[in-house]
């Protein structure tokens, strides 16, 4: 399997296929060489300038004491010798990665959702577009909308108290056991529409006569479900981890907005450590050491799942 | 019977239908409210959930309070110009990835891929520094160029360019045109539904953008509407009302370019399949 393949539009990835290999003169070749950089030069510029070069800058800043403050010097490996020894950054991480057990969630209720859209009947259309409105929305709005409900005397608290669910009133928010699983759930509810919309795609793509085949043959809609629609789900259901899997790592906006790390360091997720650490506490320096450190637990991490995936059969490249 | 079936099935999935919309714009639905009633407690005890009563006091107070047609215009200003920047961007750079013919391709390819997993935070600082050294701080322009280009965009648009027939392409040369022209007249047609969703995606984006802005701009008079938000938050968080309205004010806006452009954004997406 290649990209085209695992990519939400399959309709647009044949031509891949039917790419021949013509041999072209070598003249032909460098001319067609210098016309792609030329096209390619605007993009690669501004990459360079805002995707590469931080990347490329932030070792030697890394190494330094860099802040608004004080005189710049070279330090080492002071910087990561404290980060390491930094219990809010462990605590960051582990938050980070705690994150993550949002993603099969997320796969769970947006592929749930999508079976349930896709089908033809009355006012259809009205419900995708309505699952979609949280997609849209910015955070900020989100998370004030869910920073009420959330509250000690919002609306949740007297809905899960009218049903029986809980016999007390919980400031879910403000409550250390809580607070970053509700984060992970606002997280959830407002991306299930995004990862609907791809599964949807999917599930259209799957021929219909396939499906037909199966029920003929006596299938019932379970074993359609777990015998087709799931193994040719299998490509999508690999990218929506992907892209989720990058979201949770790097969440930011949501605990930005409604916790900004807390109780004590609860919700403390390393991007929003990063930037407490760049933007309020001045500390360049030491931010970029810590973005250093996170970019290469995410590369190891990415290298590890990609190398499953190899062996699932999947080939990402 | 099998008729009576059919109900019984139809409403079994209405039901569920209506419990994902109830779950997905509750929180929205009841914003609304709020935002119509003024003085009364969000944090009420049982909550009004309903309206009992709709005045648009809030609304009239919290306009004349944050001048939003300046924080709308901010932001349209910066949408836009961020989506045609972004998409002029990102299909001349996918362009020669997906068609053409030349060493380091792949390369190049893999190189950009791998760049979507660095964290945004880890970025921040070294892009405000080079902000900075252009010396376009607190102007929309520094808000805008950091995302003019993205991976994301690329990476998507080139699996469009791969899915034209290459045909297309050897007709135009045939014709004796330009690289650019046959790049402008005969392939971006071909990827309008693929431009159409990274339009929509990138103009989202931007709309609800409220840190970076906040970052590398001084003057609050240029915020765009989800950091004024923000700014309004951390302000008058007594002051319910006043917020809710606000919120409805800056959510309104996209959810209507959302309903109106989703029939393209939607076949975009789900490509030509019907559904």
């Amino acid at each position: 399997m290649n990209w085209a393949d695992f990519w939400y539009l399959p309709n647009f990835s044949k031509g891949a296929l039917q790419m021949k290999r013509n041999h072209n003169s070598s003249k032909k070749i460098n001319s067609e060489a210098k016309t792609a950089w030329l096209f390619m030069a605007p993009g690669l510029i501004l990459l360079c300038l805002f995707v590469f070069w931080p990347i490329i800058y932030s070792v030697p800043l890394a190494f330094t004491n860099y802040s608004v403050i004080a005189e710049t010097e070279f330090v080492g490996l002071d910087n990561f010798v404290k980060a390491f020894h930094d219990v809010d950054f462990i605590a960051s991480l582990k938050n980070s990665l705690l994150y993550v057990i949002v993603v099969p969630f997320i796969q769970f209720f947006s592929i749930l959702m999508a079976i349930l859209v896709n089908r033809k009947m009355k006012g259809i259309r009205f419900f995708r577009s309505a699952y979609y409105i949280p997609v849209v929305t910015s955070m900020v709005a989100v998370s004030i909308i869910w920073g009420w409900l959330l509250s000690q005397n919002g609306v949740i608290n007297y809905l899960l108290m009218y049903v029986g669910i809980i016999d007390k009133k919980i400031s879910w928010l403000s409550n250390y056991n809580t607070a970053l699983w509700v984060l992970m759930f606002i997280t959830m509810w407002k991306g299930l529409g995004y990862y609907m919309m791809i599964y949807l795609a999917g599930l259209q793509a799957i021929p219909l006569d396939l499906v037909e085949a199966a029920r003929i043959d006596g299938a019932n809609r379970w074993q359609v479900i777990r015998k087709i629609t799931i193994p040719l789900l299998k490509p999508y259901v690999f990218f929506c981890s992907l892209i989720s899997l990058m979201g949770a790592i790097r969440v930011f906006d949501e605990v930005f907005v409604l916790t900004s790390g807390g109780p004590g360091n609860a919700t403390l997720t390393s991007s929003l450590y990063i930037y407490q650490q760049g933007f309020q506490k001045f500390n360049f320096g030491y931010s970029s050491a810590l973005g250093l450190i996170v970019s290469v637990f995410i590369v190891v991490l990415s290298v590890i799942v990609f190398f499953f995936n190899r062996k699932g059969g999947v080939n990402p490249y | 019977m099998k008729k009576s079936m059919n109900i019984v099935k139809k409403l079994f999935l209405y039901f569920w239908l209506i419990v994902f919309a109830i779950f997905m714009m509750g929180p929205f639905l009841w914003l609304l409210s709020v935002s119509l009633m003024p003085g009364k407690n969000v944090f009420s005890f049982p909550p009004a959930i309903f309206p009992s009563f709709i005045d648009f006091k809030n609304y009239i107070d919290v306009w004349k309070y944050m001048d939003f047609f300046k924080y709308i215009w901010n932001t349209v200003v910066i949408s836009v110009l961020g989506v045609v920047l972004s998409i002029f961007f990102s299909c001349l750079t996918a362009y020669p990835l997906a068609v053409f013919k030349f060493k380091g391709r792949n390369a190049i390819f893999l190189v950009l891929v791998s760049t979507m997993i660095i964290p945004a935070a880890a970025g921040l600082v070294v892009n405000y520094l080079t902000i900075k050294a252009l010396g376009v701080m607190d102007t929309y322009l520094a808000v805008i160029l950091p995302s003019a280009v993205s991976v994301f965009n690329i990476f998507l648009m080139r699996q469009a360019f791969i899915g034209v027939p290459l045909e297309i392409r050897d007709s135009g040369r045939i014709d004796g045109a330009s690289e650019f022209r046959i790049w402008y007249q005969l392939m971006m047609p071909m990827v309008k539904p693929a431009i159409a969703v990274i339009g929509l995606l990138e103009f989202m984006a931007m709309w609800n953008n409220f840190l970076w802005p906040i970052i590398v701009l001084n003057d609050t008079n240029k915020y765009p509407l989800a950091s004024a938000l923000s700014f309004l938050n951390g302000q008058f968080s007594y002051n319910f009302g006043w917020i809710a309205a606000g919120t409805m004010i800056s959510v309104i806006p996209i959810i209507v370019v959302f309903l109106f452009t989703q029939k393209y954004y939607m076949e975009g997406i789900s490509g030509a399949v019907k559904g």
